[in-house]
Formats: structure tokens, sequence, C-alpha cells
């Protein structure tokens, strides 16, 4: 442990582990209220005392919470929303990068601003849509997975603007020299910008995800058929129901919940850190 | 080859559905469902079919979407804004004028409840019905069409438990039939000497009167009892029927347009524009704040770990993504306990005594902390990624420059990281200006004083006008919505300038 | 090509996906009636015969006899949980043509569903629910016509740790000496747990409210709540708030704005105060705590007014525009309608029931259900106007004002006018 290491690399460590405090306290108060019996606000501590899976046997048993039916539900959710923002949003940064056509600025513009409007607000109005819809097409309408989908789909090129930021730094000559060489710009697209891109399309992958998983206004709306409903709408309507008691259960679903988020980090961090030095494609 | 393949796949794809959904969109009669199928195909197939290096090809995707499930709600709410949409306006004038009259249906006193058996000649789904029914208390059947009442003999139908369970030409409903035939059944009425018999659940009838009864020439009420006349009467910014006196026959207004009323409230109403400033002022400060803290915080971060030497680095960033994983609503409940003044865990840590949610500092402290501790992991992730858009030679370029660590982040890193994440901050600038979800169940706006129950101290706009439109006069839809398209403007105008500010950036490299 | 091909089968399996999620529980043809919603997954809200809304505590009790009415009548029955304010969801839905048949809720929902024609009146006159407790009743009793079938009483009681405080206190007074004798005992560490908060509970404070002399309306002759006559502002209400101050964070600090409905009733159960004032739903988690325990009604300031707590009636409502108004009412006013029911809804739902005769014969076995029926004997009825929306929270603002130390005269004259602002003109 030299002077220069601690100069070099100890403080790094250092300013890691406060944040580290900072971050996990909240997270450990979590996870001691999941595994204590007791389960109540007054009775948690930060610090683990006791370790009991009677909240999470809670979870599992109880028919009237399909922890597991909700949990397929979110993944469906999930996965359907996250893959259309990312297909769309990608292809979207590609050509406000790559492109120069009329209409650009102000559909950069135009599309920042809507992006801005606040969807809850639009709830009254997007319930009689899919009223609507449901009468049309019920397998769309209010109630089902795929409909709710639908309206979280109208996010699609929410991921436009990181993907376009980093797309940018993707030197052109790169471009240049494919198209050179007779590639049209499709392919360009795949075979040279998407491989470079994939620590921000991992990136961006997981901020999709992360941002469905946690959507409950909309969800409590459309969802209300007990098979149907996601993780986040299923717990908000257990601490609805709480009075202070149910902390230990709501806990218990909370961390199940933050683990597929954490599953999915720890498999796409290599592409997340790997940088351009190692872009080039392999497949 | 493939790719043409996939294409002429997926056109196929896109028009068989549409064709596939054609035929019962057409019987249903839901033409613009059908329309707009049609003409998203339609762009699909003029978009893909050419082989033409088209910008549309990568636009259209997500165009789609964008405007069938963002811009049409956005585009409904600013038609909504013009109307009194809301609780007590919520029907129309002739659903409201039929609900008046249905429950106004008193049951004749001293008459029997009939045990009711549905029968049709026709199909049990529209009739023509006729009610069987039997008296209990004498045995007697009787059947009832909208013609009038008819007493039986015994020997026409079949009495079993009470009920005529058969008579000759006759189909008798299933109970799950009966149900079929509500909306029918709900006009259904055996007109007597004391007013009607009607069905009530699945195997009873009893005879009743509507005592009100509705007057088209006149658009009238009139309680046939008392003669009183209810006429249309405007009070503030609906309609009711009402007596002579200016009393209300019921609170159920009907849904009408008002033109720009709602935007006019806005413009007028004391209260709104009393807080107004105050409460835009800490809007911004807050929206700006939760930016600027969490990029401080996970830009700091990122450059840190940023580093190959660091070992470790897998299970840092893992465990910094932790407050982000966990689903925000479910931080947010935890957070507001340890804030409690007595029980809370910070000061328990701190050995403080601050009032956190109680007091008006404290209280925005706590949702900065509170929103530094959310948001931070977002742009530690969306910095990491950016640096890793730094190609290495810049970075080597700039420590072998003999510059400082510091010189070399300030001058070449920061800047870089900037342009790239320049909308992401706009965009999380805009997404904390309306910002409900933290604030509402933080401190619901509050804490508040007795001068001023609607504005809180931690309110923010979208909280306080939420609750200007969702509190005492119920839910204003309308009202709502017109707030809505005006935070829209706000949030617009200010991103758009924010969005100029970093142009300037751009222009620099 | 490969990345081509990759990336499509990308898109194929997202799409697929997406298909998948479509069909996923949802037969294109309408389900065969008479399937058994449990076994099946519960069906979609277009082919259930009997569609119930309801909170999370109520649906367990509720589902039991929901799907026997379905088995007996051959038809699916549904009962859906709505996670996020249930009454607000249920008429939007409604209005849509979208709503459930049935709708468990509280009677103060009366008021706001009236305005909206949201709920149909039941075809049950008051004679025939004369096994039912009058206040309830009256409750969901409007112009003549029966609203809702109330099957649980709710209201506020004293919650009391025998261990802390033998004997039930007779005065609001005593009840704070006994507690905190305790609390110096080392027995409790709090004397009283009545949630306060950072916004106020007016709920949790009318009962210390009215024995101090405070009222929220006038009592017209017929009984009713004459919201044109505001009480809140008068001297005696000033006088009440000014006794709510001295038991503040200014005054002896059994009120405090630290306890409040996240934290209030675990206090009690994890055996940190002697008291709790709280209501039926804190019941369950009492007895599962093991804390011993004793209910009485809630006591009065010495020489004071009886306290006055709300009483409230859950009760199954009948939507206007349910799509299967036969079986609705077919299950409120026949099935529902029988202490048979009843006691199934007390069994899993443990409140006093409305029916009178259910009532009796499970405090014969519960003694506790007698004495919460008990702290309802002064109560006076929940209002339901619909602009209690914008009562409540001023209110409770201000009595967290006066808990925190404000004064109570300006206080309670500011929320006055508030509220005068908010009620409609007759």
């Amino acid at each position: 442990m030299t002077v220069r290491w601690w100069r070099e690399v100890g403080w790094r460590h250092v300013a890691a582990l406060l944040a580290v405090a900072f971050a996990v306290v909240p997270v450990l108060y979590v996870v001691s209220a999941a595994f204590n019996p007791l389960g109540t606000v007054v009775s948690t501590s930060v610090v683990p005392t006791e370790f009991s899976l009677v909240h999470f046997r809670a979870l599992f048993d109880d028919p009237s919470r399909p922890f597991l039916r909700w949990s397929l539900n979110t993944v469906l959710v999930c996965v359907a929303v996250t893959g259309v923002q990312i297909f769309c949003s990608a292809l979207s940064a590609y050509a406000f990068s790559r492109f120069r056509f009329r209409g650009r600025r102000g559909g950069q513009l135009s599309l920042l601003l809507i992006q801005m409007f606040p969807q809850f607000l639009a709830a009254v109005a997007l319930f009689t849509m899919f009223t609507a819809m449901g009468e049309a097409i019920p397998a769309l309408g209010l109630n089902t997975i795929a409909g709710y989908s639908l309206v979280l789909m109208g996010g699609a090129l929410a991921q436009v603007w990181l993907l376009k930021g980093y797309f940018d730094t993707v030197p052109r000559e790169l471009d240049e020299a494919a198209i050179m060489d007779g590639a049209g710009h499709g392919t360009v697209f795949v075979r040279i910008i998407l491989p470079l891109a994939r620590p921000i399309l991992a990136v961006t992958g997981l901020l999709a995800f992360v941002g469905t998983l946690g959507e409950f206004l909309l969800a409590s709306i459309f969802l209300t058929d007990t098979q149907r409903k996601t993780l986040a709408v299923g717990l908000y309507g257990i601490i609805e129901s709480d009075r202070s008691n149910n902390l230990g259960v709501f806990a218990a679903g909370a961390l199940m919940t933050a683990l597929p988020v954490v599953l999915l980090f720890l498999f796409l961090q290599r592409y997340i850190v790997g940088g351009l030095t190692a872009g080039s494609v392999k497949s | 080859m493939i790719a043409v393949l996939i294409r002429v796949l997926c056109l196929g794809t896109a028009v068989g559905t549409a064709a596939a959904l054609t035929p019962s969109l057409v019987s249903g009669r839901h033409y613009a469902v059908l329309a707009v199928a049609w003409v998203i195909v339609a762009v699909l197939v003029g978009t893909y079919a050419t082989r033409r290096p088209l910008v549309a090809k990568y636009l259209v995707p997500g165009t789609i979407l964008l405007v069938l499930f963002t811009v049409t709600p956005v585009l409904a709410t600013l038609q909504l804004s013009t109307t009194n949409y809301g609780d007590g306006t919520r029907t129309t004038k002739q659903e409201t004028i039929t609900q008046v009259l249905a429950t106004s249906v008193v049951e004749t006193p001293d008459s029997p409840t009939f045990h009711l058996a549905v029968a049709t000649t026709g199909n049990p789904v529209a009739g023509p019905f006729t009610f069987f029914l039997v008296d209990p208390a004498t045995a007697e059947a009787f059947s009832g069409t909208e013609e009038g009442l008819v007493r039986l003999e015994p020997d026409q139908v079949t009495v079993a438990g009470g009920f005529v369970t058969a008579a000759p030409g006759y189909t008798f409903l299933t109970p799950k039939q009966v149900n079929d035939a509500a909306p029918h059944l709900r006009e259904f009425a055996v007109p007597t000497e004391g007013g009607a018999i009607r069905s009530r659940g699945l195997r009873e009838a009893f005879e009743g009167r509507a005592v009100l009864r509705y007057d088209e020439a006149t658009d009238t009420i009139v309680n046939t009892d008392t003669g009183v006349r209810y006429t249309v009467q405007r009070q503030g910014d609906r309609e009711y029927f009402v007596d002579g006196g200016g009393t209300r026959l019921t609170d159920q207004s009907w849904r009408a347009g008002v033109g720009l009323d709602n935007y006019r409230k806005v413009f007028t109403d004391p209260r709104i524009l009393g807080s107004f400033l105050g409460i835009f002022a800490w809007t911004v400060v807050f929206a700006a704040g939760s930016v600027a803290l969490t990029l401080a915080l996970g830009l700091v971060l990122a450059v840190t770990l940023n580093d190959p030497r660091v070992r470790g680095q897998k299970l840092y960033r893992s465990v910094l993504l932790l407050p982000y994983a966990i689903p925000g609503f479910i931080s947010i409940l935890v957070w507001s306990g340890f804030f409690n003044q007595d029980f809370g865990l910070i000061n328990g840590l701190t050995g403080l005594h601050v009032n956190w949610l109680g007091d008006p500092f404290a209280a925005k402290a706590a949702l900065l902390l509170l929103n530094l501790w959310l948001g931070f992991p977002y742009m530690f992730l969306v910095t990491t990624g950016a640096l890793q858009a730094i190609p290495a030679d810049v970075r080597e370029a700039a420590t072998i420059d003999g510059a400082g660590r510091l010189t070399a982040f300030r001058r070449i890193t920061f800047p870089l990281v900037l342009v790239a994440i320049a909308p992401i901050l706009v965009a999380g600038f805009a997404f904390n200006f309306n910002n409900y979800n933290v604030v509402e169940l933080l401190t619901h706006g509050g804490p508040f004083t007795p001068d001023n129950p609607n504005a809180g101290a931690t309110d923010i706009l979208i909280s306080y006008t939420v609750r200007l439109a969702f509190g005492a006069g119920g839910a204003q839809f309308g009202f709502a919505s017109a707030i809505a398209t005006l935070l829209f403007v706000i949030t617009g105008v200010l991103a758009a300038a924010q969005f100029r500010a970093t142009r300037s950036l751009e222009e620099v490299h | 090509m490969k990345p081509i091909q990759r990336r499509c089968a990308l898109v194929a399996a997202v799409t697929l996906l997406a298909v998948a999620a479509c069909s996923d529980g949802q037969p294109a043809s309408p389900a065969p009636t008479g399937a058994a919603p449990a076994a099946s997954g519960a069906p979609a809200r277009q082919n259930a015969d009997l569609v119930i809304w309801t909170s999370e505590v109520a649906s367990r009790a509720v589902q039991p006899i929901a799907e026997d009415f379905g088995r007996q009548n051959g038809i699916t029955v549904a009962v859906q949980v709505i996670s996020a304010d249930l009454a607000a969801n249920a008429i939007t839905a409604n209005t849509a043509g979208n709503g459930p048949d049935v709708l468990m809720l509280p009677n103060d929902f009366l008021g706001g569903a009236l305005q909206n024609g949201a709920i149909a009146p039941l075809p049950l006159r008051a004679e025939d629910l004369t096994a039912y407790e009058s206040g309830a009743l009256a409750s969901v009793t409007r112009n003549g016509q029966v609203w809702a079938l109330p099957y649980g009483m709710e209201n506020l009681v004293l919650y009391r740790n025998t261990k802390a405080a033998p004997k039930a206190p007779a005065t609001v007074e005593e009840l704070v000496s006994t507690g905190q004798a305790a609390v110096k005992k080392g027995t409790v560490e709090r004397a009283l747990s009545l949630p306060v908060g950072q916004d106020g509970d007016a709920y949790h404070m009318e009962p210390f409210f009215t024995s101090a002399g405070g009222s929220l309306f006038a009592i017209d002759a017929d009984g009713q709540y004459d919201p044109q006559q505001v009480g809140v502002g008068t001297a005696e209400s000033i006088a009440a708030a000014s006794k709510i101050a001295a038991l503040g964070e200014g005054g002896s600090k059994v009120l405090t704005r630290s306890v409040d409905g996240t934290n209030a009733i675990a206090q009690f159960t994890d055996g940190k105060a002697a008291y709790l004032v709280s209501g039926p739903w804190a019941l369950a988690d009492i007895r599962k705590s093991g804390v011993p325990y004793d209910i009485t009604p809630v006591p009065p300031f010495a020489g004071g007014e009886p306290a006055s707590p709300f009483l409230a009636a859950q009760a199954f409502w009948l939507m206007s525009k349910a799509r299967n108004p036969a079986f609705a009412q077919e299950f409120i006013t026949k099935t529902m309608n029988t202490p048979e029911a009843m006691t199934a809804m007390y069994t899993q739902d443990p409140r006093p029931p409305v029916r009178t005769d259910v009532l009796a014969s499970v405090s014969a076995k519960d003694p506790d259900m007698a004495k919460l029926a008990a702290g309802a004997k002064n109560s006076t009825p929940l209002p339901d106007f619909p602009f209690m929306s914008g009562v409540w929270p001023p209110l409770g603002q201000a009595y967290a004002a006066i808990v925190g130390g404000a004064d109570p005269a300006s206080t309670m004259q500011k929320t006055a006018s508030t509220i005068e602002s908010v009620v409609p003109a007759k």
C-alpha cells in the first residue's frame, strides 16, 4: 500500500465505499424487514437481527396474491416494452445521427417536448381510448397484458437521446469507409454502429426495463384482474390495504422485484464496460 | 437476400393481421379502429416496399407507436380540457334524466312480491318477453306483457315450487339468459292500475311506479305526487334540474362543452395565482437541484470507478445500482419512515431531532436527499456509458500532455460526457419538473399552514394543481386537463430554452 | 449476414412474446359458462358473469361466498382487488361501461356515487332490512331508497394494553395519567398511540374533538348534518382545540405528529404504547401480536361531552351500469342478505356485523365484537358529502398544526373559513 497506490487507486475505494454506504442502508432496511418475522415498522432496524422466511412464504402461499403469476406478467411486459423501445429508439437515433433531412431539428425538438407530457394526467383519455379499443379487439383492451404493454410502448422513443448521443461519438470515417466498400446504410447500421454501441444498448435496455418495472399508476387503472397484475401494482395493493403491519410481506415482495434487475445488470455488465477498444465485431 | 425475405414476411404479417381483423371490426361497426389499422398498414407498405434509402424506414416504427399512444391521448386531453367533464358531469343529459327517473320508482305499498319466470316466444336475447308471475300468497298465476297483465287459469301453465315452469309455445329463460337480457328487461314493465310490474334480480317482480316524469317539450321533470316542476338552470359551469326555489332535484348534472372556461379559471382564480410564483420557483429549484445533485454524484462515481486498476468494480457497480433496482414507490415509502422525527432512522443514527417532514425547509431538503438517492444510480449508469464512448487515445493523450488529472477531467472528459448526455439532462429536468410521485408519496406537498391549506411547502406545480383539480370539487377532469396542457407548455418552453443552450455546447466541439 | 439474422430473430421473439401475451388466458370464443374461475385462471372482465371490485382485506372474506354463488348458478365469478383509489376508479370505469357489477366500499361513497349516477338503488325496502342496525342502514338510505347492503361496522375504540394499564380509564385525563405512569415505570414507551401525522388526521381526532365540545357541522332538527353551519370556528370548537393542544407537543406530548397511519398500530402491537385509538381493522394484528389487550369506548374528557367517533358501514353497492345487473341484484339481496353469509364475512374479516342477529351470535363466541360495537354508542355517521374531499385535508392540517404547537384560535378560524368556502350554497 504505497502512497502512490493511495493516490492512484486507494482513494477510489474510499469514495466508492462511502457511496455504497449511502446506497445500501435503505436497502438493508428492506432486507431486514423482509426477514424479520414481526415485520412491523416499529420492530425493524437496519441490521437484520432475525432470520425467518415467513414473509416469503406468505407471498407464495396466498392464492389471493399469485406472486409467480405477477412475476410472469411483469417479465412479459418488461421484455416486450424494453425490446420495442430499444428497437425503435435505436433506429430513430441512427436516423437523427447520420441522416440530414428536412425537419430533422424540428422533429427532434418536438419529440423531446412530446415526451414531457405528464402521461398520468392523460389517464382519463387513455382509459376511454382503450375502452373503445377493447370493444373492437378484446385482446388489446383494458385488463389485458397486451393492451397495457401497448400503452407503455407509447414511450417507444424514450431512449433516443442517449443512443443518439453515443452514435454521434462513433467516428464517421468508419461509415464512410464501409460505404466506399459498397455497403448500404442498413448494413452500416447493423454491422458497424450497433456492435460499437453495445455499451449504450445495454445501458438503455436496463433503463427501459427498470422504468417499465416500476410503473404502477397506469397499471392500477388498467389491470384489475388479480391474474393479470404486474408486480408493481400487486405490491401497491398490498401496501394500500396494509395499515403498518404488512411491511414484512411488502419488503419481501420488493426484494423479489429488485432481483431480476440486479441479475440483468450482472449479465449486461460486460457489455456496458468494454469501451471502444473492444468494439470490433465478434460474431 | 435474407433482408428482402424478412421484409416481405413482416409486411405480409402486417397486411394479414389487418385483413384478419377486418370482418369482426366491420360487423362490430368499429370503423375508427378499422381505419387506423389500415392506415398503419398503408404507411408500413409505403415505407418498406421500396428499395430507396429512406429516412422514414428508421423513423416509422417508433413514430407510429408515439402517435398512437402518446400524441393521441395528448390531443384527447386537449379536447377534454374544453369540457366540464368530472364528478357530477360524467353522464350525458339523456343518461342523467333516465337514471333520475329510474331511481324514483317506489314500490306500491301492500302489493305482493311476485315469483317471476321470464319466457319468450322469440329468441332469449331480444325477446319479445313475457313475465309469468305467481303471487306467493294466493298462488294465483299471471302472464304479463307490455300490453298488460292477464290472469291465468291453472290449466294454462305448469306451476312447480311456486314458479311457472312451462307454458305451451313459450321458451323459458335460464338465469344466465335472464341476466344477459338485462338491457331489454330494464326497459320492460307490465302496466297495471297502480303503476307497473318490473323484474328484480332473477326470480322476483314487484309493482311500483315512477314518481318523476320527464316532459320533453318543455324540458322539465315533474313530480307526479307533489306537482313540483323542475326546470333546467345553470349554476357555475354546469346545469341542474331545480325547482322554483332553486333547490336541486339531484346533484347529478351532465357533460357539456365549456370552451376556454377552464383556462380562464386558471388565470383568474386568486387561489392559483396567489401561490403560483413561489411554487413555480421551488419547482425549478427542485427539478434543477435534483438533476445537478444526481449528476454530480453519479459522474464522480463513474469517473472514480472507471479505472481498470480498481478491484471489485463489478461488485461496486452492482451495489450502487440497488437504489435504482427497487421500484420507486417502495423506496419512497420506506424513506418516509426514515424521516420520522421520533422513530426515524435518520434522527436515530445522527442524534439530531429535526422534524424532517414538518419543517418547511427541512422537508425541502428531505425531498432533495431522497431524490438524490433515487436518481444517482441512473446518472451513474448513463455517465458510465458516456465515458465508454470517449476513445482511449483521447484519454491517453490528455494524461501524456502532462495535464493534471483534474485539468484533464475538466477540459476533456467532462465536456465530452456533457455533450453526450445533454438531452438526458434536459429530459431529467422535465421529468422532475413533473415528478408527481416522489412529492405525493413523501410529503403530499406538505407541510401546510392553516393560512394556505392548498399550497404546501414542498408542492411542485403538478402536485399543487392536481390537488386543486381533484380536491374539494371532486375529480374535475376537464380542469385537470387544462392544467396538464398548461404544464406541458411551461415544461416545453423551459426545455426548449435548455435545448438551445445545449446546442451552443455542441457547437463548441 | 449473421448480425442481421440475429437482429431479426430478436424482433421475431419480441413479436411472438407480444402475441403470446395477447392470447394468454384469453379464449377467442366466449368462455364456456360454469367453468370454475379458480381453475382456469380468472376470466377476462367481459366473460365473467359477476364482477366484484374490492380491497385486499375484504376480498378474502367475499371470495368464498362469491365462488359458492357462482357454483349454484352455474356462472363465472371474478373478485378483483383494485390497488389504488377504488372509489374513483370504479366510478370512472362504470361510466365507460367497464366497471364492476358489485362494489364494496364504506357508506361515505354514497354522496359522490349519487352525484355521478354510478349506483342503482337496491330492490329492498327498509322493512325487508329490520335485522340491520338502524344507524348503519340509515347511512346508506337516501330519498326513501336503500342504496347499499351494509355488512360491517367501523368506528374508533380504545385498545388498552392491560399489562400497562389494568383498569379501563373513565376519562381522557385518567388515560393520560395512567399511560404516563406506565411510561415512567418502563412498561411502555408511549402513553397513547393516536395517528396524527404531518398532514393530520381528522377522522382519528374526532372523538377527542367532540368530547371537548367541538363540532364539524351543526346537526339540524332531523338529526342530519347541516353543512351550511360549519362548527369548526365556533368558541366551543376553539376551546376543544385548546384541549387538544394541551395534549400535543407543546403540552403533555401524549399526541405527536410522529405517530401516523404507518406506525400507530405497530406501536401498540410491539407493546410500546399503553393505549391505541383505532378501529376494527387493527384487531387482527393486535391478536396476532400477543399483546394482552382490552377494548373500551373512547373515553370523554372529565366533565365533557360524550366522545363521539364517526360510524362507517362497509357495504355492497350495485353499480348503475353493471353488465350483469340480475346476478348482481341476486347476489346482494338474496345471497349476502342472510345470516350465514354475514357470519362468513365476519369469520374472514372480523368486524362487528351490521345485522343485529349475527352480531349477537358472534358476540357470544367473540366478546370483542360486542365491545367494538359498544364503541359506536355515541357515534355520528361518517359524512358522505361529495365535497368532503375538500374538508378532510384542511381540518387534518389544522389538527397537525395545533398538536405541533400552533395557536388554536387563529388556526381553527382560518380552517373554518376554508371549509366554508368548499361547501356549496344550498
